[in-house]
């Protein structure tokens, strides 16, 4: 991992002369509660220049926050700085991609008049290069977003937490997910399946009138194609098929993101307009030390975690149906290696954030020197994370602020590669028409 | 001791050793070892009926200890984490076992000469193996088929026990599972099919019929259109006379010669999901053939004698569903079979060319065809965040061979000689002739409330357009915590006309005046 420092003493004491006369952007407690999408935007115009006072092994505390403001999306700040807050700051990274990445890229795919991708199936970036005067620059960076090393292949063991204001637990999930990539370039994983993107099945454990409900959903190359899904449901004894195109609503079970939320995004290209906004550097969870402890006032946000400064590309997204609950989504995606680090969706009634996400990432060869914690409820062997050179999540946050109310999961990541016969047998509708009873 | 006071105790045990393994613990499954998991749940089930205005009873206290263990013996191609299975890659061994205490049949007065439904046993015991492609599941287990909520279309393999509650409880729960061996071979995609396999089932020896309680004396028994008496008298040419009836079961054994079969083949064609399906079984409906050559008249009395069938059946069914998002934005769901060999009865009353044997039973055929459709659907005034999700089924069923001497529902009516009502003399009538084309449709509507979704209400609806008859359940479910579940419903059974009776047992025949079963329902479930 090679490590760039940060600039020198004279130079930061400019900076935070500037920080502290307000040349930069205006904060406080009145900008904590201000959730609007026009502030965030003069956030994210304004100068980052708090970066420069940092060190690698710095701790930031509430005594911090000017430093911190202008490295936390503002729309944040009102959960994210909190009294006894501790942000440790680590050196700015680079995490290089797996060895042969974008060497097994097929060459013939192209961007159609939507924007929309055509004929790429994995295997690299389809854009390792984009300009930041590139017209469609904003949908390049959510292309590589959603083709980036590392989406799948691991069992996925999960912990959610459902907490309303104070911490207060609603309800706690476990789960596990396994997922595979079967679009890896020139060569599918499985021969004859080279229209399949990726396959996950996800399977409940607890609590118990959830436990052995289990899903499957086949994600495909042809972005105009929704996913396939499946959903095993106990009580029913048998596999039912799910809608996939309904993107907007939170789930029944009370989580406070919505599908269109993973990643980031995790809508289709075409549903909505795009705007690049540049390049701003944030505070990203991205190679943290161990799963996150949740804390602030409402135990909703990671606590004592390990921060870097990431340079990040920032979307603005408009959707362009009218019943959309979101007016806007801005999404800053980490400009190395295009994993999503924050995201921010404004209620089209008001323009105020209605559903904020954060991510935690952990580069697999970090498992050589800290091992992340086991799950509650199996042991892996973490040891397999090395070598893949990809980034595993580690868990995000999603928090809802006009229920209010907050969403936290820890992922406890194995990788696993699956040779071709053994992802035929495990993502099949045979497995799905049986389960835990 | 009594009975249920033996069970009582049994009960208290079961769930204080649940309570004091689970303690030590946070969360949900309990992990007994690395290989064995313990979950199940304890609820305490009231029901009362409301039978006419003012006036209501609790038909119900039950008390059910349900525990589900799970033993992983084989996992990654190693037995017992030490011995190398080859090819076998997963083992699992299931048991779910659940004691039932229904504390009603103590304390009411009029139930207390009736046998209880209480009692415990291992309702599934199985193994589950993987040996790709192939898996297989061995035992004591329930098999669904079909793409239908709560319909015996083809989810026709394991038997229903209707006796305890009809059809009101989660499936899951009142399934008879059957010993059988189910095997899937997968094959994957294969010419213009995508995730295909073949799936066979196989019981071997071991059938039961659907339990249904005829005694009217229980709260859910099923005692036709009539009265809730039992025929004992019969009335011919104007003379009453006594009616001693002997029944005898005739229906299939537990003997390998009265094996049970079937096999489907499912998979993805142009994105609609469909299976070819056929089973060669019994009938679970039991039929009832007249015996006239044991008929005779003794002084008052006349002694007559049926057996009950459950003549062997053949189902082929098709089964389709579509996930279709741009127009409806909805699932699309289809499923279709022809069942040949259902027990009927004929009027007494039906001409020998008809009934030749004069013992008024026959076997028919019948198609179902089942169109449903699932839908996500948006009402942002009553929820903003969340979806309701519509489920709507409708169902035809048409007799392929019907006849207008075919028998409906049977009424039990006052015994009358000269137009005087004999007391406690009651008679059996026919009360209604089935339709060659029985209708009805369903619709399930449910969402969640509240920050974390604790708050479940549902609208369930079922209306038979030709009889009229229709239930409408209200539900309402809250997740105290992870471990305490209440739930709370209300079923009102109701119709629109005086019509003929239909055959789907709802508003028609539980909503007539002084005999509705509206009622209202109320669960406390400790789950872990």
């Amino acid at each position: 991992m090679r490590v760039a420092y940060m600039s020198g003493k004279y130079l930061k004491a400019i900076s935070r002369a500037l920080l502290l006369t307000g040349v930069v952007f205006s904060s406080g407690a009145s900008a904590d509660s201000d959730l609007s999408y026009q502030t965030l935007r003069d956030w994210i115009s304004s100068s980052a220049n708090g970066a420069d006072h940092l060190t690698p092994g710095q701790h930031l505390s509430y005594a911090d926050r000017e430093i911190i403001e202008s490295l936390v999306p503002q729309a944040a700040w009102k959960y994210y700085i909190f009294e006894d807050m501790d942000m440790e700051v680590a050196a700015t990274g680079t995490y290089p991609p797996p060895s042969d990445w974008g060497q097994k890229k097929r060459d013939d795919y192209y961007l159609d008049d939507q924007a929309v991708l055509i004929n790429f199936a994995g295997g690299g970036f389809p854009f390792p290069e984009i300009g930041g005067d590139d017209p469609i620059a904003a949908q390049k960076v959510i292309w590589n977003m959603l083709w980036r090393p590392g989406q799948q292949d691991f069992n996925m063991p999960m912990v959610a937490w459902l907490r309303s204001e104070h911490g207060k637990l609603d309800r706690v999930f476990e789960f596990a997910s396994v997922s595979a990539t079967y679009a890896q370039g020139k060569d599918p994983l499985v021969p004859g399946y080279e229209e399949v993107k990726s396959k996950s099945i996800m399977e409940f454990r607890s609590p118990r009138d959830m436990a052995g409900t289990k899903s499957m959903t086949i994600e495909y190359i042809d972005h105009y194609k929704e996913d396939s899904g499946w959903m095993y449901l106990p009580s029913q004894r048998k596999p039912r098929r799910t809608l996939s195109s309904e993107r907007t609503a939170e789930s029944a079970m009370g989580m406070d993101n919505i599908k269109e939320d993973g990643l980031g995004f995790s809508g289709k290209i075409y549903e909505n307009n795009w705007t690049y906004l540049g390049k701003r550097p944030v505070l990203a969870t991205i190679n943290v030390r161990d799963n996150a402890e949740w804390g602030g006032p409402h135990l909703w946000v990671p606590h004592k975690a390990r921060w870097e400064v990431r340079d990040s590309h920032v979307i603005l997204i408009e959707p362009k149906a009218d019943n959309h609950p979101y007016s806007y989504r801005i999404v800053f995606i980490d400009a190395e290696t295009y994993w999503t680090h924050w995201m921010f969706g404004f209620d089209r009634s008001d323009d105020q954030v209605l559903r904020m996400s954060q991510h935690v990432l952990k580069y697999s060869e970090s498992y050589k020197t800290e091992s992340a914690q086991q799950a509650p409820f199996v042991k892996q062997d973490f040891s397999q994370n090395l070598s893949h050179n990809v980034f595993l999540h580690l868990g995000e946050t999603d928090i809802n602020t006009k229920k209010p109310h907050a969403t936290q999961i820890n992922c406890y990541v194995q990788k696993r590669a699956f040779s071709p016969a053994r992802a035929k047998q495990f993502f099949s509708l045979r497995n799905m028409t049986s389960g835990r009873r | 001791m009594s009975k249920s006071t033996d069970l009582l105790a049994a009960l208290r045990g079961c769930l204080l050793a649940v309570m004091t393994i689970w303690s030590g613990y946070a969360i949900a499954i309990i992990d007994v070892t690395e290989n064995i998991e313990l979950e199940g749940y304890v609820k305490a089930q009231n029901v009362i009926r409301e039978q006419s205005l003012g006036s209501s009873e609790l038909i119900m206290q039950r008390n059910t200890v349900q525990l589900e263990g799970k033993y992983y013996f084989l996992k990654d191609g190693k037995a017992f984490g030490r011995f190398n299975a080859g090819r076998l890659e997963e083992a699992t061994l299931t048991i779910i076992g659940r004691s039932v205490y229904d504390s009603v049949f103590d304390h009411r007065d009029s139930f207390k000469d009736l046998d209880d439904f209480n009692g415990s046993n291992i309702r599934e015991v199985f193994v589950d193996l993987v040996i790709p492609p192939f898996s297989f599941r061995v035992g004591r287990q329930q098999v669904v088929w079909g793409e239908t909520d709560n319909f015996r279309a083809l989810d026709i393999l394991n038997p229903i026990d209707l006796s305890w509650h009809w059809s009101q409880e989660p499936w899951e729960d009142i399934r008879i599972p059957l010993w059988m061996v189910r095997g899937i071979y997968d094959i994957g995609k294969i010419g213009p099919f995508e995730e295909t396999f073949i799936e066979s089932v196989w019981i071997p020896a071991d059938f039961e019929p659907n339990i249904v309680s005829t005694d009217p004396r229980y709260p859910w028994s099923f005692y036709g259109a009539g009265l809730p008496e039992v025929a004992n008298a019969t009335v011919i040419d104007g003379t009453l006379y006594d009616l001693n009836v002997a029944i005898n079961d005739r229906g299939p054994g537990k003997s390998m010669s009265e094996g049970q079969a079937g096999v489907r083949f499912k998979g993805i064609w142009r994105d609609i999901e469909f299976s070819l399906n056929y089973f060669n079984g019994y009938s679970t409906t039991t039929g009832v053939k007249f015996r006239p050559e044991l008929t005779r008249i003794e002084g008052d009395d006349l002694y007559t004698s049926v057996d009950l069938v459950n003549p062997r059946i053949e189902v082929f069914g098709v089964t389709a569903n579509y996930s279709e998002d741009r127009f409806t934005q909805s699932v699309l769901r289809l499923e279709a079979s022809v069942t040949k060999g259902i027990p009927v009865s004929y009027k007494p009353d039906t001409p020998l060319s008809v009934d030749p044997e004069q013992d008024l039973f026959d076997t028919t055929d019948q198609m179902v065809i089942m169109f449903g459709m699932d839908r996500p659907t948006w009402i942002r005034a009553l929820n903003r965040s969340r979806t309701f999700f519509f489920s709507g089924q409708l169902f035809w069923r048409r007799y392929l061979d019907y006849s207008r001497h075919y028998q409906g529902l049977s009424a039990v009516a006052p015994a009358m000689v000269g137009g005087q009502v004999i007391p406690g003399r009651f008679v059996s009538e026919v009360a209604s002739t089935p339709n060659q084309d029985e209708f009805v449709f369903t619709l399930g509507i449910s969402t969640t409330y509240g920050r974390a979704g604790k708050i479940k209400p549902g609208f369930v609806f079922a209306y038979d357009p030709r009889s009229t008859g229709a239930l409408n359940k209200l539900t309402l479910e809250y997740l105290w915590s992870k471990h305490f579940v209440v739930k709370a419903s209300q079923s009102f059974y109701w119709r629109k006309d005086d019509d003929e009776f239909g055959p789907w047992a709802i508003g028609d025949l539980y909503g007539r005046k002084d005999r509705r079963r509206n009622e209202t329902t109320i669960e406390m479930i400790f789950q872990f």
